[in-house]
């Protein structure tokens, strides 16, 4: 069985391939600019490098958001068309959750990503990967103030978020793909970026037509 | 004798509003077309939305690809390579399109073709009629409009273009203030033919180069109908559309009869939504024909954006070995060169 992994809805790209449960292939870096000529010589460059070729993956776990519209999208697209074409299996994750496979000895992991003017994706998970609270978008502030008084916690964000309890995410696939091991694979033509979030033009329709 | 191979180009565009997959044989036998247009959707917006735009596009990506591989009995064994539109249009758009592209031809190994999309508007005309040389190709849409001299196959020179709105762009904008529903274009078009040319509107650019420039007479259809309203006079909208019509087919035809004659050329082709617009039609038919300039207008459906004309452009870059590799990326802004 050989998985691939990707994650472009934050800053720091995500690239693992999976053989037999074994990490053989693992990227996680900054990414700046210019993804969109960046990202598939990587998968490519990965795939040769553990003498592999597209035909041999059996399955794709693809990060569908939130995060990046754009950066969701870029990453998305391939793993889609790579899904329908090969006829493979492909299970959608959440930024928040790969955030959240961070190792730590808090009740709560808290990963976030800012979206700006105080408002970011937030979710609460806990060691194990299970939910607590939803993957949303919401204010930061007023999410962290209703965070219960007897739970510990911890902020896991690359973002510069103005919050003390914060680390920086060292994520671990292997422990999300085996949360995932037995979901059920979404016919190809339906996966697609969870923004969370509507495009500003409709969010004003509404408002207008309300 | 040598035979040769017959070629079949995938094509893909997702450069404005419309998802597109087509497979063209040869560059000019059209097997499959699938093109999903959003028009309806973006018409509650007045406007095309480009972050909706892409998620439609992301959305609808792999079932167009399959219904064109389902319509024309083919697989991606039979495709010789992949064309796609890396640009100009909205980015987030574009980029569907390219990443899928890149992906068909890294996962089956075939060469992968950027393709303009200014190149794919004309080489619409060469699945209706193969093209003659050397040409002048007039490409009109709502987001570009171009003056495009061609000495031969895949060999372009822009020797003008619009400086500020695109030529469609102006008749949607005018469309709104007159008060017609989004796409207004086509509604301007029709009640021009129901009025008379009585406002007195500027002709916007007539200078000695090839370049447009519609953004000065669209301004001044909208004060025109502000200063009336202000004076409590009704604007005869048939009369504006038909004064504002004028302007616009007065100054395409104008600066094009004038290239056709500085580069002796004798083949016209126009392109783009635009060339759609029955004033503009009539009238370069009318020039064209006192001139003996051979004239070719792709069918309404090819005016529009759809990949079959990617394909046609793309099997004409696959010949000259123009390919792209997996570093491609989408231009929002690029020229025709």
């Amino acid at each position: 069985m050989t998985c691939l992994f990707i994650d472009t809805s934050t800053k720091f790209v995500t690239l693992s391939i999976i053989k037999d449960n074994k990490q053989c292939y693992f990227f996680h870096e900054k990414v700046f600019e210019d993804l969109s000529v960046k990202i598939l010589p990587l998968i490519a460059d990965a795939l040769k490098k553990c003498n592999l070729k597209a035909c041999d993956i059996n399955k794709i776990y693809a990060v569908t958001g939130p995060g990046s519209f754009t950066g969701i999208r870029i990453g998305l697209t391939i793993f889609k068309v790579m899904a329908w074409a090969l006829n493979i299996d492909i299970i959608p994750i959440s930024s928040l959750e790969l955030m959240a496979s961070t190792k730590t000895d808090k009740d709560y992991i808290i990963p976030c990503i800012d979206a700006r003017r105080g408002n970011c994706y937030i979710a609460i998970y806990n060691e194990n990967l299970d939910v607590i609270v939803s993957d949303r978008f919401t204010n930061f502030q007023s999410f962290i103030n209703n965070i219960p008084v007897d739970k510990t916690f911890q902020i896991v964000t690359y973002d510069d978020i103005n919050n003390e309890n914060k680390i920086i995410p060292q994520i671990d696939v292997i422990k999300v793909i085996n949360k995932h091991k037995n979901d059920l694979s979404i016919n190809p033509h339906m996966i697609n970026p969870n923004y969370l979030k509507k495009t500003e033009a409709e969010e004003n329709f509404e408002r207008n037509n309300n | 004798m040598i035979v040769m191979k017959d070629k079949y180009i995938l094509a893909i565009e997702s450069s404005c509003d419309e998802t597109s997959a087509s497979i063209i044989k040869n560059g000019h036998e059209e097997i499959a077309t699938v093109v999903l247009s959003q028009m309806d959707t973006h018409a509650a917006y007045g406007g095309v939305v480009p972050e909706i735009a892409s998620r439609m596009h992301i959305e609808n990506i792999t079932m167009v690809l399959e219904e064109t591989f389902r319509k024309s009995n083919m697989s991606m064994d039979d495709i010789d390579a992949i064309a796609v539109t890396y640009g100009p249009g909205l980015i987030g758009s574009l980029l569907i399109g390219v990443e899928a592209a890149k992906t068909l031809a890294y996962i089956y190994n075939k060469p992968l073709i950027p393709v303009h999309h200014i190149a794919g508007h004309i080489y619409a005309n060469n699945l209706e009629k193969e093209m003659t040389f050397p040409l002048m190709a007039l490409v009109i849409s709502g987001g570009h409009t171009e003056l495009i001299y061609m000495k031969e196959n895949y060999n372009f020179k822009r020797i003008g273009g619009t400086l500020d709105d695109a030529v469609g762009e102006a008749y949607d904008k005018v469309a709104r203030v007159l008060g017609l529903s989004y796409p207004g274009g086509p509604l301007v078009d029709k009640l021009a033919f129901e009025g008379e040319d009585t406002y007195d509107l500027p002709l916007p650019l007539d200078d000695a180069s090839y370049n447009f420039s519609f953004s000065g007479i669209k301004s001044a259809v909208i004060n025109l109908c502000h200063n009336e309203e202000q004076r409590g006079k009704k604007i005869n909208l048939a009369n504006l559309a038909c004064s504002f019509q004028n302007r616009v087919v007065k100054i395409l035809t104008k600066k094009t009869m004038r290239a056709l004659s500085e580069y002796n050329v004798k083949n016209l082709i126009i392109a783009g939504g635009v060339a759609a617009n029955k004033g503009i039609r009539n009238e370069f038919i009318k020039l064209c024909e006192e001139s003996a300039i051979n004239l070719t207008i792709p069918s309404i459906n090819r005016c529009t954006d759809n990949a079959a004309m990617i394909g046609a452009a793309g099997y004409y870059a696959y010949e000259l070995n123009h390919f792209g590799d997996l570093n491609l990326n989408a231009k929002a802004t690029d020229e025709l060169n």
